[in-house]
């Protein structure tokens, strides 16, 4: 079963891979911070364009992963709006309890939950794990062991999607009817998980003999397929967030959706 | 000559194992030879190979004690499993990973990717290319590749076309040869049809990893035939001399006159997606037929199992004794398939339970099913093996088991994807007969092969495959005279 993932390579595939993991490491824990959703939107804004437009993606492909965001977006939202704290009540039917509060701290969530997800989606569509790894070993100095191993874990995968449908062919001509309930999902989990683990076991086994054969070791010294070092890619995403993330607190300022500064219960 | 790799008393055990798998074992190689390891499964083989590269202990940790060990300077190994033995995802990647590890500076590593591709005669446009989308050959070729960057003295190869089709075995041995020829080559393989001519040196083992002979190939073929035969090894001649024993050299004819079809295909379509990858204009099957199903790699004969079996979607029609397949509630019933990979079909954690699931499934009564299931313990040699789990058998054990989960019903169809792929000489008979016996008593048997010997000694029909339809049935000693044998292998 041949899968086709190709896609276009843009300027965001171009960035150091390890600059780009930090700084996204970095955003994550600044979003924490952000307590004002207008500033909030702003920034999710900027996310998304970086999503929509730069990650070289068909758009069939980006809508289709889209999805699951608007669902963190409802969950996440959601249950702050019915059940969260607040004084100035808009609605209640029992255990629902919307108030202003709970509205807006809802929504801010939910803006939250996307950033969130698609600041990490930006990077996994846009960053190849095998240039990650060499990045790693070049400018982080993760030792050779880890960066190998990683890379032949994700190797198997394809490997594995295989097998799982070569064994979905095997069940039904052994006349297995899917039961019903938790049961039968235990069950499928049972027989599935077993033969793919026992077999990804063995290659795995197998696969790190065959480097030893090939003289992989732990020596420090090796040289590098490929170079990864800084560009000119890496100074544009710089700039890029230096005038999105200023620019998403000045027109929260001046241009507010909300008059709503701060959703933090109490504040 | 000088000695290039040798062990003096070698002493080896496995952990969790009683006895001893080498017991004072002494063997020495010279520089440039040719030498072929023959063996029963379990006598040690790749073990041996291993210990000869220093694979064990360095990589692999199993207690070994020798006297003298010399490891070769420089060797290389290639392992059976094509698709374990890479870790990059990409062709020029996974060279470039070897050529990282022996400090090669990164101005000339393209330099020697393409060398080394154009050795194992691989042409790409782009060498940047998925090896997940090249065939088992290749990437054997690919593997050959990379294990020639080390630039080694010696090659240690570990049955490296056991997964692999004839086209590609021929490939992978041409290149082996090609390649070889100035070089030191220890070679594990039970078919040795392809490698006879190269090898000049065979050493013989026991069960027990003792050595029974080791000369020149020709002294040793002719003092061990009775050991060759004994274990399993497909010696050249061993199908003339396997039927010349049977005394049954004449495929069975059938009558099909006023027999009812046990399987009818008419304008017949199978799609994977929404891709047509096979049709059919019209093919019958009748019973007590053993019909092989021929045909390039690719060109859709697994296709065509599945959709017989409705693990595809389908359009036409397809009878399965007279009766559209739509209307038959479970398949199963009628239809039994035995897939190449066995591990892939147990679903339980026992023999025993493994051959009674479809029983309990069918709601058989208990004495019953003991009664059956004790039948098929014995009549496929499992009987002592039958509280242990699948995956604990040897390759034959779990070919057999395989066979006998899903016959166990006495389905008067049974379709099969290359059972005899990868097994020894012993099981290949071993299952040919029984598949036998079950035509002679009128089951249709319905095989995917690639093997001609076997067309000819128990095919009654053959269906020919090509790019994505069957284009012809033959009774199968016309097929044989016909095409044979530059076709197939």
């Amino acid at each position: 079963m041949p899968m086709d993932f190709s896609y276009k390579e843009t300027w965001l595939h171009k960035i150091n891979p390890s600059l780009k993991l930090l700084i996204m490491i970095l955003l994550f824990i600044h979003l924490l911070m952000i307590h004002n959703t207008n500033i909030l939107i702003n920034y999710m804004i900027g996310m998304i364009v970086l999503y929509l437009f730069f990650t070289g993606h068909p758009w069939k492909r980006l809508l289709v992963i889209s999805i699951p965001f608007l669902l963190i977006f409802l969950t996440s939202s959601t249950s702050m709006i019915f059940f969260g704290k607040g004084e100035i009540t808009w609605a209640k039917w029992g255990l629902v309890h919307i108030t202003e509060e709970s509205f807006f701290r809802g929504l801010h969530l939910g803006f939250r939950g996307i950033s969130f997800a698609v600041l990490g989606i930006v990077f996994a569509l846009t960053t190849r794990p095998v240039y990650l790894f060499y990045s790693l070993m070049q400018q982080f100095k993760m030792k050779p062991k880890y960066a190998y191993s990683f890379m032949a874990a994700i190797r198997l995968i394809p490997l594995m999607i295989e097998e799982m449908q070569t064994l979905h062919y095997a069940l039904q001509v052994r006349g297995v009817q899917g039961e019903r309930g938790v049961k039968g999902f235990y069950k499928k989990i049972k027989s599935y998980s077993i033969p793919l683990l026992s077999q990804s076991i063995r290659r795995a086994y197998r696969i790190a003999v065959a480097m030893e054969a090939k003289r992989f070791s732990n020596r420090g010294n090796r040289t590098y397929f490929y170079q990864l070092g800084f560009s000119k890619f890496d100074v544009i995403f710089l700039c890029y967030l230096l005038v999105i993330i200023p620019l998403s607190y000045v027109t929260a300022t001046h241009f507010p959706y909300f008059s709503i500064t701060d959703v933090r219960y109490g504040s | 000559m000088t000695t290039i790799a040798s062990m003096t008393n070698m002493r080896l055990k496995f952990p969790g194992v009683d006895s001893l798998l080498f017991e004072d074992f002494s063997l020495s190689i010279d520089r440039g030879e040719k030498v072929l390891i023959l063996g029963p499964s379990g006598s040690g083989k790749s073990t041996l190979l291993q210990v000869l590269t220093g694979l064990i202990p360095h990589a692999v940790e199993v207690p070994m004690k020798a006297d003298a060990l010399t490891i070769p300077e420089s060797w290389g190994f290639l392992f059976q499993d094509p698709d374990a033995q890479f870790c990059m995802p990409y062709v020029d990647e996974e060279i470039a990973f070897v050529l990282e590890n022996l400090q090669i500076p990164r101005e000339i590593m393209d330099h020697y990717i393409d060398h080394y591709l154009q050795q194992v005669g691989l042409k790409f446009d782009d060498t940047h290319t998925k090896i997940q989308t090249l065939s088992g050959g290749m990437k054997q070729r690919l593997a050959i590749a990379s294990v020639l960057a080390l630039e080694p003295e010696v090659l240690c190869l570990d049955e490296p076309t056991a997964m692999l089709d004839p086209e590609g075995t021929r490939l992978v041995w041409d290149t082996i040869k090609n390649v070889g020829e100035d070089k030191t080559v220890v070679i594990v393989e039970h078919k040795i049809e392809q490698v006879v001519d190269f090898i000049d040196r065979v050493i013989l083992l026991d069960e027990n990893g003792a050595i029974i002979a080791d000369g020149p190939k020709q002294q040793v073929f002719d003092q061990h035939k009775h050991v060759l035969i004994e274990q399993g090894i497909w010696y050249p001649g061993v199908w003339e001399d396997y039927m010349q024993d049977k005394s049954r050299h004449i495929p069975p004819s059938v009558n099909t006159e006023d027999a009812k079809l046990a399987v009818h295909l008419s304008d017949f379509s199978a799609f994977r997606g929404k891709v047509k990858a096979l049709q059919v204009k019209e093919a019958r099957a009748y019973p007590g037929e053993w019909i092989t199903i021929l045909g390039e790699n690719g060109a859709g004969k697994s296709t065509l199992l599945l959709a017989m079996m409705n693990l595809l979607k389908t359009t036409g029609t397809y009878k399965v004794l007279e009766q559209d397949y739509k209307r038959i509630k479970h398949l199963a019933e009628y239809v039994s398939f035995v897939f190449q990979n066995p591990e892939f079909q147990f679903v339980t954690n026992s023999v025993y339970e493994e051959i009674a699931f479809s029983l309990h499934l069918a709601k058989w009564e208990q004495d019953k099913i003991t009664r059956r299931v004790n039948q098929m313990l014995k009549m496929h040699h499992l009987e002592e093996h039958q509280h242990t789990h699948p995956y604990q058998l040897s390759m034959g054990q779990k070919r057999r088991l395989s066979v006998a989960a899903s016959i166990v019903k006495e389905q008067p169809i049974i379709l099969l994807d290359e059972p005899t792929f990868g097994q020894d000489a012993k099981n290949t008979f071993a299952i040919l007969e029984q598949l036998e016996q079950l035509r002679a008593q009128g089951t249709t048997i319905i095989m995917v092969t690639h093997d001609i010997n076997i067309v000819k000694n128990f095919a009654t029909k053959v269906w020919r495959v090509e790019y994505g339809e069957l284009v012809k049935e033959f009774p199968a000693p016309i097929f044989v005279e016909t095409f044979q044998p530059a076709v197939i292998s």
